[in-house]
């Protein structure tokens, strides 16, 4: 996951590459992201989101369709 | 669940818990060589529990053993530094990055630059909250195949 001055500068990198665009996240989207996934890491009793779980924290950020459907 | 799976579940929570602790206090990964000592465990005990957290998806291993990457921390140095307050520490991609300060509960600076054209940029949490305008995060990869390939993900 990289970071981009704007849209045009994910374009040009995309082109560059030679990689299909990708899903793009706002930097605050990308916060709210952080603190879901990451916001538990450090308790005893951490384990990795199920499925389910990280679907639903992806909804509350505004993440949903296809791209970021999960492996079950 | 049997007493020896018990044994090793507790282990493999504690030997987690010890790398981020380290990570947090030190800025740095522990070596194998020092979680054995400070688990009180043998070498090949703490590399079978290594290979179970990985295979979990908690940790990534270097090809030598020792640990890559404890998200959002990584062992070696990337292209996201991270400040919080004194410390700093490397994390893996710009969600690690956010996530280090997001983990920790505390504002923090990350030292990035654009992936395009490498002009710096400076994402700045204050207050629990971006305090940057300017940028876009991508994600090149689709989520169900990120642990397909996690690096280049």
């Amino acid at each position: 996951m990289l970071l981009f001055r704007s849209e045009q500068h994910v374009d040009r990198w995309c082109a560059q590459w030679g990689q299909p665009r990708g899903g793009t996240l706002t930097l605050d989207q990308g916060w709210q992201l952080a603190q879901e996934w990451y916001g538990d890491r450090l308790n005893l009793d951490w384990r990795p989101k199920t499925s389910e779980e990280a679907k639903a924290a992806f909804a509350r950020i505004g993440l949903e369709g296809e791209f970021w459907k999960l492996a079950a | 669940m049997t007493v020896k799976a018990q044994d090793t579940s507790k282990l493999d929570a504690r030997l987690r818990q010890y790398i981020y602790r380290h990570f947090v206090r030190k800025g740095a990964a522990p070596k194998v060589a020092e979680m054995a000592t400070a688990l009180s465990a043998s070498r090949p005990r703490i590399k079978e529990s290594l290979s179970r957290l990985a295979q979990g998806h908690a940790i990534v291993l270097q090809e030598n053993g020792e640990l890559w990457r404890a998200a959002p921390f990584s062992a070696v140095a990337t292209a996201f530094p991270v400040q919080v307050g004194k410390r700093r520490w490397w994390a893996n991609c710009i969600w690690d990055a956010l996530g280090i300060p997001a983990m920790l509960h505390e504002d923090g600076q990350i030292d990035a630059s654009c992936a395009c054209c490498n002009l710096e940029m400076i994402v700045k949490i204050k207050g629990q909250k971006v305090a940057t305008k300017e940028g876009i995060i991508h994600f090149a990869v689709p989520a169900r195949h990120w642990y397909d390939n996690i690096v280049f993900t």
